[in-house]
Formats: structure tokens, C-alpha cells, sequence
């Protein structure tokens, strides 16, 4: 089956932070900062205070696949090895790994000095014990083990991993989010982990509220203390709330800003916005089981007739970068590959070779209330001038997967948040077989290139392959790529050691506000 | 009296149990998979089988129904699919925050519908009527949104008098619970004020074209006791009618005005549900929106008696 990048959760999450209302917050005024669990004041620059526009469905990490839960998660579990901004894998639980000469056996030598915030001592019965879990109970993530074969812990510091086929993308099944996070062997019976949190992370976590969640520092933590006491998440899905929380100090960082305010807030004093680019992409599939768009020509005639640069200022107000393939430039598996200019005549031409009649219809099946809706709107008003006419379906996101899943769409608009290993954006998504191909693609050299490229060991050799994969993958249009879109988020002047992420993962084990 | 309460207390029962069966009837024939909302786009087939044998969710319609509706009878009204927490629990939970927005937004009403009201019919056409009659257009007509992000922009931003939003408990700082409350509770209540303003004037305007106000006038009784007793006690039975009806809607939710203020209120709570079609949640919170409205019937009706000793259910128990 398929295995992935930051995956599942993220995507979701893609809908969800549009339409997931939620709630707000525990204690403060503006002048006293934030106010603990128990109502007593603590100190401003003791507490961070973070407004986050979605609401967390649940705090089990292995069960859960909502950002906003991710969000929080970040900052309470570890896993055994941790992307760093430029997405190569760093030893976090795990000091160091080895592979052997035939790509089967993977082995992780694992920290001595990590304790859970249940004070129990951490060691490879955890990982057993939380990997299984996930294999065991079928669990969303089950699917990044599909080629494991055991688990095994020769001694309490050694984790060896057997797999049945060379699994190079294996760091990011295991560590490419909190999803796999390690939690003490037995956590499943001892705790609700749906809201009792038991990691080895910076902080420990309160109980979670209807309005936020408060998590406390982990003095034992295995890299140190983190540097506030607290951190508060509130839940402010109204931006204008969440904005002038952030003006008026009672927040300290937000990512609840709509793209149409960033230019705006950039220029405001006391206010600090970071934009910068994500390896999360947008783009449009066809559905290749259904006329006239299992033609080539057809497809092709939409990727000529939209403007990509249109889409991006309309939707983002430019935070975001026009692209043709998945992964951004900068990024290791960056692949410069642009076929398709807006050429409204060359998409004519071939809708006309394809047969297709001025007016053909073409339903966009977008979820309601996310910026997929603008583009769509984008798209209508592209496709109108080559004789296509758009109907833009907005589903609420259950109905919206309902039908992707039964392939009752002509096209659909979607994002894949995190991507960080190759494996997770290609292989569920173009692979014949793959498990999100709802599109419905089918070539048999992608399929090869992908077989090759999921168990070739050297770094660069795999990079080829995928290279070519994608090259496939775009003239086929299997996705329509659009956009890689940038993370905005903003905090307050005074700020320090917090740093954006391109997968978004949000972590404020270094951050200080100053006075 | 204690026997009519009874009865319809029992008719309140059948009401119930007709609305578990619609809300359980319609939630599982809108379309969207719970199972496939709750995974996300990236697992498989087989945690998607696993997950929903675990959910209970492949029995038949019936078994499912009787399940529930047999806990819910204990008290119990199941685990929410989203958040794996007790239905109960995270009702409870959201109460407090729920009952103090409504209360405070009638109290907000009242405040506004009683004077404008009484006055405005006291002198109708005068200017005061006019600006009774224009506001309350205003108030129903401006958008609860706008409103309430208005007050954010002028109150906490500019001014910087208040929080922006979010949400205090009354114990744990009563001060902080009463600043955090004013915005969305005026903006909850400026909208069932101007509803109520029209009621309060047309009952006051009727009561006062009633033969005992002519004649209580005309024994010479002050205008003020006409009016406290015989005018405005006689016009708060319609009163107490359409502001027992806000007061039900407020307390089931007030959707809007709790996503501006990021308030963890009852109506939040019922909408995501909705959104992931987290049956079980949405099941307890629209049961709970029944009886809230049921009881506060009961109450508006057992007050009608206590208002005016001519209303007497004793007949009626015959």
C-alpha cells in the first residue's frame, strides 16, 4: 500500500481549518496575559499564548488526523527521528541509524535519557509498543508500515527493523509527523490518550477545554527544559478575533490570517508576519474514467486553458508560487518541469482534435469555504474562453470524500500538506493501485519508475527516477499541479526562537516573549 | 396545578422520543461517511473496515437506534466519534459558557425592549416611537457578524476596554467572566431586543385601549400605577411568550455571535458535529435542544398563571 509524508492528517486538515469553527480560550485579560488552568496569574512572559484557527478533534496521535491537533501534539510527543526545516530526518528519540547493505534491516540506536511525563523511563518496548499499536489496531497510519515486516528490539536501546522490500522513505514513515508519535508501552490501557497526553516532548498537556488547551514545560525533557513555563492554545476561527488579539497582546502568535491581510500587517507596528513557502501544493485531477476527460488532448486542453498566476493572486493575494510540479523550488526533490503556458488557442486546438464540443460541461467538486472555492471560480472564468463550461460543486468535506472515494466527480481540487518524502506524494497518488488515485491514472512506465524509485537506496538515482515519474505525471496530467502555497503566521514584536516550518509543525520548545 | 405539570411533563416524553427518532432518522440519511472524515485521505481500506466495525456503525439501523436511545434513558448518550470523549462530558462541559451568554443577552434584551418599548407606545408618532421603530428595524436588520466583529475592532482594538474573546468561567474570575461577556452578550441581545421592543409596544398599546385602564383613569389613579398595574402586567403575558421563545434559542446556541467571540458555547459545539458528522454528539445536542425548549414552554405557561390569576390550569386538569 502506500506510505507518506505528513500525510492523511494534513491534508484533512487542508478543509478543515476553512470550515472547522471553533472556539476560544481559558483566561486573560489583555493587560495580565494569560491566566493558568487554575485562574492564578502567571507571569506575561512565562506563558505563550498561540491562537490557532482550527479546533484539535482529539489528542491520541495515533488515532487523530486534524492539524489543529497536530499543532498541539508537536509540542508534547517525540518520535524517533524529527524533519528539520529543509525536511532531511535529524535524530530526536533515536540517536543514530544504520541500514544494512541490502536495504532490509534498518537498525535505531536509541536515547538513554529520556523519561515520559508519566515518569516512567523510555526504551525500544515503547517504540514495539506504540508501533504495534499502530500496525495492531489498523490505525490511520497503518499504512506507512506496509513493507515492514517485524519489529524487534535486540536490547533496550536498539529498535531493528525488518522490512520486505528496501524502504528508503522509511525515516519519513517513522518520524515525518507526531502521528507516529512513541508512547509508553502500555499508554492505551493506563490513559485516554483522546485527552490525557503521555509523551516525552517539551511540555506536558493540561486537560484539554471547549476553548483551549494548556500545556505546562516538561522539566525532565531530554534536551532541556523548554524556555516559557506555559503554553496556551486558544481556538479563535474568526480572524478578526485572532488579529486583534494579536494587536492588543493578548495573544502572542497566530496562524488566522486570511491572505487579503497579510500586506496590511506587514506594515503594522509591533506585529511580525513571516511568509514563507511551504512543500504543500494544490492542484486539480481529472477524472480519467469518465468523458471526454479520459483523453489526453482533453486534459491537456485545461492544464493550456487555466492561468495559473491568476489563481495564485486571486486566491492568495500572491502568497503562494505558480507550479507545475508538487515540491517547491529549494527543496531537495525540486524538479524544473513547465510544459503547459496559459495558451487559450493550443487548448482549442486540441479540444477540438479531442472531439469535444463547444460548451462541454465540467463539474469542479471543491469543500466548501476553503480557497479551493476561489480558484475554482478562477478556473470557471479560464475554461469559459476555451468553450468549457464550469460548474463549481461545493461539498462540506464528508460528502466531498464520499464521492472522491466512489469516483462520482469529473474533477476535483485538493491539497497535500507536509510533503517531505517523494514516496508520500507520488506513490498513493499515481501508482495504478495507489490508494488516493481516485482519479483514476494508469501507466504502466509511471507505474515502474515509482516500483524502482520506492526501493532504490542511493539518494540521487532515486531523485532520477522520480524526476522522470513526474514528468509523466504532468504530461499525462494526472494532477493538474497549481500552486504551492506559503505558511503565514504572525506573532508579536519580541518573539524569539520560533522558527516556520515548510511541513507547518508548529513548535515553541525555544520560544521567549520579551517584556 | 401539580397535575397538570405532570401531564405535561409526559406529553414533553412522547414529544422526545418522536424527535430522537427524526434526529436519528435524518443524521444517517445525509450523505458524508464519518469514518472516511475521521481518517482522512491517506489510509486504507482495511483501517477504514476497522474503524468502522469498532464504531458500531455496520449494525442495523434499528439495533443502532435502540442502543443509543437505551443509554440515553441512563443518562448516558454515547462517546463522541470525533473527539473519543463522552457526549455527555462535552455537553456539560459547554454549558456554563452557554448559559451565561443567553441569560446575559435577554437580560441585554429586556433591558432595551421594556423602556423603548413602553415608552414608544406611550406616545405613539412622537419622535421617541419613531427612533423605537427605526432602531429595532436597524437591530434585526444589521448582520449579528458585523456587529460583533465591530464591537472587536472598536472595543478591544482601538479602545482596548475589553478582550477580543474567548471565554472565562464565572468561578474562576468573575470580573474577567463579566468583561469577556459584554460584547457577545449585547450583540446576542441587541437582535432579540429589537424583536422583543415590537412586542412590548403592541401589547402595552392594546392593554392601554383596555376598558379597566379607562376606567382605573378615570377613578384618578396616578398614571404611573396605571401603567405598573394595570398597562405593563397585563402586556408581559405576550412578553413572556416570544421572550421565553428567544430565551430557548439563545441557550441552544447562538452560532454566529459564538464563532465571532470565539465562545465555546452549545451552537459551536452542534455545528462541527454536523460538519463531521459526528452522529452521536449531534444526536445529544439536538435532544438537548428539545428539552431546553420543551421546559422553557412548560415554565412560560406555568407563568402565565402566576402573571394573570384569569389563566388557572386547575379547569383545565378536569
Amino acid at each position: 500500500m502506500a506510505a507518506a509524508a505528513l500525510g492523511t492528517a494534513l491534508v484533512l486538515a487542508a478543509c478543515d481549518t476553512g470550515e472547522d469553527v471553533d472556539v476560544d480560550q481559558d483566561g486573560s485579560g489583555a493587560e495580565n496575559g494569560a491566566t493558568d488552568e487554575d485562574g492564578d496569574a502567571a507571569p506575561v512572559q512565562g506563558t505563550f499564548v498561540a491562537a490557532i484557527s482550527g479546533e484539535p478533534d482529539q489528542f491520541d496521535p495515533h488515532v487523530t488526523s486534524a492539524y489543529a491537533s497536530f499543532q498541539v501534539l508537536e509540542n508534547v510527543y517525540d518520535t524517533l527521528v524529527v524533519p528539520d526545516d529543509e525536511g532531511e530526518f535529524q535524530p530526536s528519540l533515536a540517536t543514530e541509524w544504520t541500514t544494512s547493505d541490502d536495504g532490509l534491516t534498518w537498525t535505531f540506536t536509541l536515547r538513554d535519557d529520556v523519561v515520559f511525563h508519566d515518569g516512567s523511563e523510555f526504551d525500544a518496548d515503547d517504540v514495539l509498543y506504540s508501533f504495534n499499536r499502530i500496525i495492531d489496531e489498523e490505525l490511520a497510519n497503518a499504512y506507512r508500515f506496509a513493507s515492514v515486516d517485524e519489529i524487534t528490539a535486540p536490547d533496550a536501546q536498539t529498535v531493528e527493523i525488518t522490512l520486505t522490500e528496501p524502504t528508503p522513505a522509511l525515516l519519513d514513515n517513522v518520524g515525518g509527523f507526531k502521528g507516529m508519535a512513541i508512547i509508553p508501552e502500555g499508554a492505551a490501557d493506563e490513559y485516554d490518550l483522546a485527552t490525557e497526553g503521555a509523551g516525552t516532548g517539551p511540555f506536558a498537556m493540561g486537560s484539554p477545554g471547549a476553548s483551549g488547551i494548556s500545556l505546562t514545560a516538561f522539566e525532565d525533557h531530554w534536551g532541556g527544559p523548554p524556555s516559557v513555563d506555559q503554553v496556551e492554545f486558544r481556538y479563535i476561527s474568526e480572524a478578526t478575533t485572532a488579529l486583534t488579539s494579536l494587536r492588543t497582546g493578548e495573544v502572542h502568535w497566530t496562524d488566522n490570517i486570511p491572505p487579503q491581510d497579510i500586506e496590511s500587517l506587514q506594515s503594522e507596528d509591533g506585529i511580525e508576519v513571516g511568509v514563507s513557502p511551504s512543500v504543500d501544493y494544490w492542484y486539480l485531477a481529472l477524472n480519467q474514467d469518465v468523458e471526454p476527460w479520459d483523453q489526453l488532448e482533453a486534459r491537456q486542453a485545461v492544464a493550456y486553458g487555466i492561468n495559473r498566476e491568476q489563481i495564485v493572486d486571486v486566491t492568495q493575494f500572491g502568497a503562494a508560487t505558480v507550479n507545475q510540479t508538487a515540491i517547491p523550488e529549494d527543496n531537495f526533490w525540486y524538479h524544473d518541469y513547465a510544459p503547459f503556458d496559459h495558451d487559450p488557442d493550443q487548448a482549442r486546438d486540441l479540444l477540438d482534435s479531442a472531439g469535444v464540443e463547444e460548451g462541454q460541461s465540467l463539474g469542479i467538486m471543491v469543500v466548501q469555504d476553503t480557497e479551493g472555492v476561489q480558484a475554482a471560480q478562477v478556473m470557471e472564468a479560464n475554461l469559459a474562453d476555451i468553450g468549457i463550461s464550469v460548474q463549481i460543486e461545493q461539498e462540506p468535506s464528508s460528502t466531498w470524500l464520499d464521492r472522491q472515494a466512489e469516483g462520482e466527480f469529473d474533477a476535483f481540487m485538493w491539497s497535500w500538506l507536509g510533503n517531505l518524502d517523494p514516496f508520500g506524494f507520488y506513490h498513493a497518488q499515481h501508482y495504478s493501485e495507489g490508494g488516493f488515485n481516485a482519479q483514476g491514472y494508469n501507466n504502466p512506465e509511471v507505474d515502474d519508475l515509482l516500483e524502482q524509485a520506492a526501493s532504490e537506496t542511493g539518494q540521487d538515482a532515486r531523485k532520477a527516477l522520480y524526476d522522470q515519474a513526474a514528468e509523466m505525471i504532468v504530461d499525462d496530467v494526472s494532477y493538474l499541479y497549481l500552486y504551492n502555497p506559503d505558511v503565514v503566521q504572525a506573532w508579536a514584536e519580541g518573539v524569539e526562537g520560533y522558527e516556520i516550518r515548510p511541513d507547518r509543525a508548529i513548535n515553541f520548545e525555544n520560544v521567549t516573549v520579551a517584556e | 396545578m401539580s397535575g397538570y405539570v405532570l401531564r405535561r411533563l409526559l406529553q414533553s416524553l412522547v414529544v422526545l422520543i418522536g424527535v430522537s427518532i427524526l434526529v436519528f432518522a435524518i443524521i444517517h440519511l445525509v450523505p458524508g461517511d464519518p469514518i472516511r472524515q475521521a481518517l482522512g485521505t491517506r489510509a486504507t481500506e482495511a483501517a477504514y473496515q476497522a474503524l468502522r466495525a469498532r464504531s458500531g456503525l455496520d449494525d442495523p439501523l434499528l439495533v443502532q437506534y435502540f442502543n443509543w436511545i437505551g443509554s440515553a434513558l441512563t443518562g448516558d448518550l454515547g462517546v463522541s466519534f470525533r473527539s473519543g470523549r463522552p457526549v455527555t462530558a462535552l455537553i456539560l462541559e459547554r454549558i456554563p459558557a452557554t448559559l451565561s451568554l443567553a441569560v446575559a443577552a435577554i437580560v441585554v434584551a429586556l433591558l432595551i425592549a421594556v423602556p423603548l418599548g413602553t415608552i414608544s407606545a406611550l406616545k405613539p408618532r412622537s419622535p421617541v416611537d419613531w427612533f423605537a421603530t427605526v432602531s429595532s428595524q436597524a437591530g434585526l436588520s444589521i448582520p449579528d457578524f458585523w456587529m460583533g466583529i465591530m464591537f472587536i475592532l472598536i472595543f478591544a482594538g482601538t479602545l482596548g476596554w475589553l478582550p477580543s474573546g474567548g471565554y472565562v468561567g464565572l468561578t474562576e474570575d468573575p470580573v474577567e467572566w463579566a468583561r469577556h461577556l459584554v460584547m457577545p452578550a449585547v450583540t446576542a441581545g441587541v437582535a432579540s431586543g429589537s424583536i422583543l421592543t415590537r412586542f412590548v409596544r403592541s401589547s402595552v398599546l392594546e392593554a392601554l385601549g383596555q376598558d379597566y385602564v379607562r376606567t382605573a383613569r378615570a377613578k384618578g389613579m396616578r398614571a404611573r400605577d396605571v401603567l405598573t398595574w394595570h398597562v405593563l402586567r397585563n402586556a408581559l403575558v405576550p412578553l413572556v411568550t416570544v421572550g421565553g421563545v428567544q430565551l430557548a434559542y439563545l441557550l441552544s446556541g447562538v452560532v454566529i455571535v459564538e464563532i465571532v467571540f470565539a465562545w465555546p458555547g452549545l451552537g459551536q459545539m452542534a455545528l462541527q458535529a454536523v460538519e463531521a458528522r459526528d452522529y452521536s454528539l449531534l444526536q445529544g445536542a439536538v435532544l438537548l435542544f428539545a428539552v431546553i425548549f420543551l421546559l422553557v414552554n412548560l415554565v412560560v405557561d406555568l407563568l402565565y398563571a402566576k402573571l394573570d390569576p384569569r389563566i388557572s390550569y386547575q379547569g383545565a386538569a378536569r
